[in-house]
């Protein structure tokens, strides 16, 4: 075998040590696996890169992962990500997180995120439920989903995060699915190096709490449309899909944030002189 | 999704069938480690040690590729680009298929249906290739592939078919319990 092969970094080498607690089965290894995979792909040293998360099953990720890393508070991750990738431009970031922690409790933060535009990208791992805390519906789940938590469905129509995203301005909208990781590869490794603010929804089975789940292989398939660079086409698109359609969906140029770079006149002595003491 | 897949030609040069043979094997023992992880951390130690046994074999298999390569300059390719029938490399294990309670013979079923993919890839890619030596390699890797199978069915026979309550979990992982 060639040496240059033997000295690039594999996937492997973006696992960290720690072992997933998740559930044998779960979609989120595939993602992880995935996430792996596209940082192999793009040689990205793994200091270099930061994993923003907030709480969640699917949030553990950045404990997973062999480079910077931050499990945050529930719903966060994007402010997270946002001040990490302000403070250090040079950093991938990469913002991950569950269907919960993203669209409820962070959902204010989902469409100023898509507003700013700022360069980094935001992962969904979407399995229509709350998994950490036992399979509670999410703003994804189906209004007639029936558990014993939810008789007869929450009753309550599901959102689409990615007509959200689109409205909101995100500047790279897909959807994936974890049971293809070198298809999600691919599509990650696109929104990584896409400017701006990616945001790719993966379809990742909970096999505990939605065994229905499992069925998803068979379901899924390729958009049978070419990625559009008009917002609202692609929503257009996305509002009348079956939510099944897989690959990049809209890929715009808006230009993405920039720090404006004002020189520091004051300094903190003055600003304690600001503070009653 | 797969159809478009498993209609799309597997005609391979001679260095692009060692490589996906290489990686065939590599991606089956990273994914029976980690599946024998999940095992043990949810406390499944009998299909965690299976599974360790899994990617052992899967290690060795990698290292008999290696050297069918020696002198031949391989390239990895962008994981998208490899000509698998399905999602995965033929011999990963159905990721969705394994379950916290399942049992020594559904992971050694699982097993076996991982040989007989990685069979028929070889078969697809022997009769699709055009060069004679890549068609007798790739039957070369079918036939091995074709043996695996036989020992993993031989191995199966010794576990018998587990009862249907195999999966009933007396504290279930339930939302409303
Ligand atoms: C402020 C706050 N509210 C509620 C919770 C409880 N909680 C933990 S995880 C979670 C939902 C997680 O769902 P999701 O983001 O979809 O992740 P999954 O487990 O499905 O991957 C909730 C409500 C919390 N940890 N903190
Ligand atoms: S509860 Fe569901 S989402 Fe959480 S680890 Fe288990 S399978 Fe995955
Ligand atoms: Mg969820």
């Amino acid at each position: 075998m060639s040496e240059a092969i033997s000295q690039r970094l594999k996937a492997s080498d973006y696992k960290s040590a720690n072992k997933p607690v998740w559930c044998p089965g779960c979609g989120d290894f595939h993602v992880l696996l995935s996430i792996a995979k596209a940082l192999a792909h793009l040689q990205l040293p793994t200091e270099k890169v930061a994993v923003i998360s907030g709480i969640g099953c699917s949030s553990r990720i950045p404990a997973y992962l062999n480079t910077y890393g931050f499990h945050g508070v529930h719903g966060r991750a994007l402010p997270l990500a946002t001040g990490v990738k302000v403070a250090r431009s040079d950093l991938t970031v990469i913002c991950a997180g569950g269907d919960g922690d993203g669209f409820s409790i962070g959902g204010n933060h989902l469409l100023h995120a898509c507003r700013r535009n700022i360069d980094m990208t935001y992962i969904v791992m979407d399995n229509e439920i709350y998994g950490m805390t036992k399979g509670q519906p999410s703003p994804t789940t189906a209004a007639d989903w029936d558990s014993k938590l939810t008789p007869g469905g929450p009753g309550i129509s599901p959102f689409h995060p990615l007509v959200i995203a689109l409205a909101s301005g995100a500047n790279f909208v897909a959807r994936a699915f974890s049971g293809d990781p070198n298809g999600t590869t691919e599509m990650l490794v696109d929104a990584i190096t896409h400017p701006g603010f990616s945001f790719v929804q993966i379809l990742s089975p909970c096999v505990t709490f939605r065994p229905d789940q499992k069925n998803w292989k068979k379901q899924v398939h390729p958009a049978p449309v070419t990625t559009t660079a008009d917002a609202s086409q692609a929503a257009r698109r996305v509002m009348t899909d079956d939510g099944f359609n897989i690959g990049v969906l809209y890929k715009g140029s808006r230009p993405a944030y920039r720090q404006i770079v004002t020189t520091v006149t004051r300094t903190n002595r003055d600003l304690e002189k600001e503070f009653v003491t | 999704m797969s159809s478009a897949r498993k209609n799309r030609k597997i005609a391979l040069s001679m260095e692009e069938l060692l490589q996906h043979a290489l990686v065939i094997e590599l991606e089956a023992e990273q994914s029976y480690k980690e599946l024998a992880d999940q095992m043990e951390e949810c406390g499944n130690h009998d299909v965690a040690v299976l599974f360790s046994k899994m990617a052992a074999l899967e290690g060795k298999h990698a290292t008999k590729i290696r050297h069918h390569a020696t002198g031949v300059e391989l390239k990895e390719h962008p994981p998208w680009k490899y000509r698998w029938e399905g999602f995965e490399s033929p011999e990963t294990l159905e990721l969705t298929e394994v379950h916290y309670l399942m049992k020594p013979h559904h992971a050694l079923d699982l097993a076996l249906s991982c040989e007989r993919r990685a069979e028929s890839f070889f078969r697809r890619a022997a009769a699709e290739s055009e060069d004679q030596a890549v068609k007798n390699l790739a039957q070369e890797f079918a036939d091995d592939e074709h043996q695996h199978a036989i020992w993993m069915q031989e191995w199966l026979g010794k576990y018998p078919t587990p009862k249907m309550d195999w999966a009933e979990d007396l504290d279930p992982p339930a939302g409303a319990d």
